[in-house]
């Protein structure tokens, strides 16, 4: 048995899944579902699509380049079984997922870094710029910091009977 | 009363011919994506029943075989099975002349073919291997991938000719 990978969305193809399509010139392309299957007969390229991990990769939002990716690597030639080496692998892949698991987490962190600050400047903007669409005037009255400075406007009576009798 | 009844009317009408505008819209709505989309994912690969033509990847003489007979299966033939043809077009100095009912082995089939693990696997056309009566291949060489499915189907002097085993 052999875990897969998907051509177009480079996920996990497991047993039972998918569907295998094999070209004249004798390549095969692996399928985990007809929703990237289809995309492929429609001649997309998976390095623009956005939910792709090829896309992914190449816009620097995923790891590229990790040493735990090396345990991953396809191995053509069938090792004997050795008890042993079957235990401490079993062993390693936990302890490489968990690694490799980290530091993607840390690669996120590491791309969503200087968002919280960004945010916060263009909440400001936000605020100097725009309070006038928020009409809420007790909250004007209340805290001058959140008004505009305030310009007198007089008012006359009859302006104010007008609205008495609607 | 009268208007009651003019009113129902009116009402049955306007129904009606809201009916009709939404069948309308619907269907010029959907003509143009079914266009689309039928070219590329809605072709329904079927069988190899009579009258399929199909290539021959051996250097048997043969280049276009037609199927008059399906050995196997009551729908047609599949991956991996025997079937009856007639020659269409061959090579001039070849072991099988145009006009030559033969037997041949269909190694690629256009339909997909379950596998015993859950998976499927389909190919790019449809094309068979001349065999004689008893199955061996009647040419000595056998051209592009072959699958599997020949191994269980006791076809192995093919798979020992076939340059790829998908």
């Amino acid at each position: 048995m052999r875990l897969e990978k998907c051509w177009f969305c480079s996920s996990t193809i497991y047993p039972g899944h998918g569907i295998q399509f094999v070209r004249n010139d004798a390549k095969i392309f692996r399928f985990c579902r007809s929703k990237c299957h289809k995309n492929f007969k429609m001649k997309r390229n998976p390095r623009k699509l956005k939910w792709t991990k090829a896309y992914r990769r190449l816009h620097g939002k995923d790891m590229t380049q990790d040493s735990t990716f090396e345990l991953e690597r396809k191995r053509n030639r069938p090792e004997r079984y050795d008890r042993n080496v079957t235990e401490s692998t079993l062993k390693a892949i936990k302890k490489i997922d968990k690694i490799r698991v980290a530091r993607e987490a840390r690669h996120h962190a590491m791309r969503m870094k200087g968002k919280k600050a960004i945010e916060q400047q263009a909440a400001a903007k936000e605020l100097e710029q725009s309070i006038h669409l928020v009409k809420a005037p007790a909250a004007l009255q209340e805290d001058p910091s959140l008004t505009l400075p305030k310009m007198k406007i007089k008012v006359s009576q009859s302006q104010t009977e007008d609205r008495m009798e609607e | 009363m009268l208007t009651v009844v003019v009113g129902a009317g009116r009402s049955l009408l306007g129904s009606l011919s809201n009916n009709l505008l939404g069948a309308v819209k619907t269907t010029h709505e959907v003509i143009p994506r079914l266009h689309y989309n039928s070219i590329f994912s809605q072709q329904q690969r079927t069988f190899i029943q009579m009258r399929t033509n199909l290539k021959v990847v051996d250097n048997s003489g043969a280049k276009r075989v037609m199927c008059i007979q399906a050995l196997k299966g009551r729908r047609g033939a599949r991956l991996g099975d025997t079937i009856i043809a007639s020659v269409k077009e061959a090579q001039p100095r070849g072991k099988v002349k145009k006009g030559e009912v033969v037997y041949g082995v269909v190694v690629r089939a256009a339909m997909q073919r379950g596998r015993c693990d859950g998976s499927e696997i389909k190919f790019d056309d449809n094309a068979v291997v001349i065999v004689n009566k008893q199955g061996e291949p009647i040419g000595t060489r056998v051209f592009g991938p072959v699958p599997h499915e020949l191994r269980k189907k006791k076809h192995l002097k093919i798979l020992t000719l076939a340059e790829h085993i998908a």
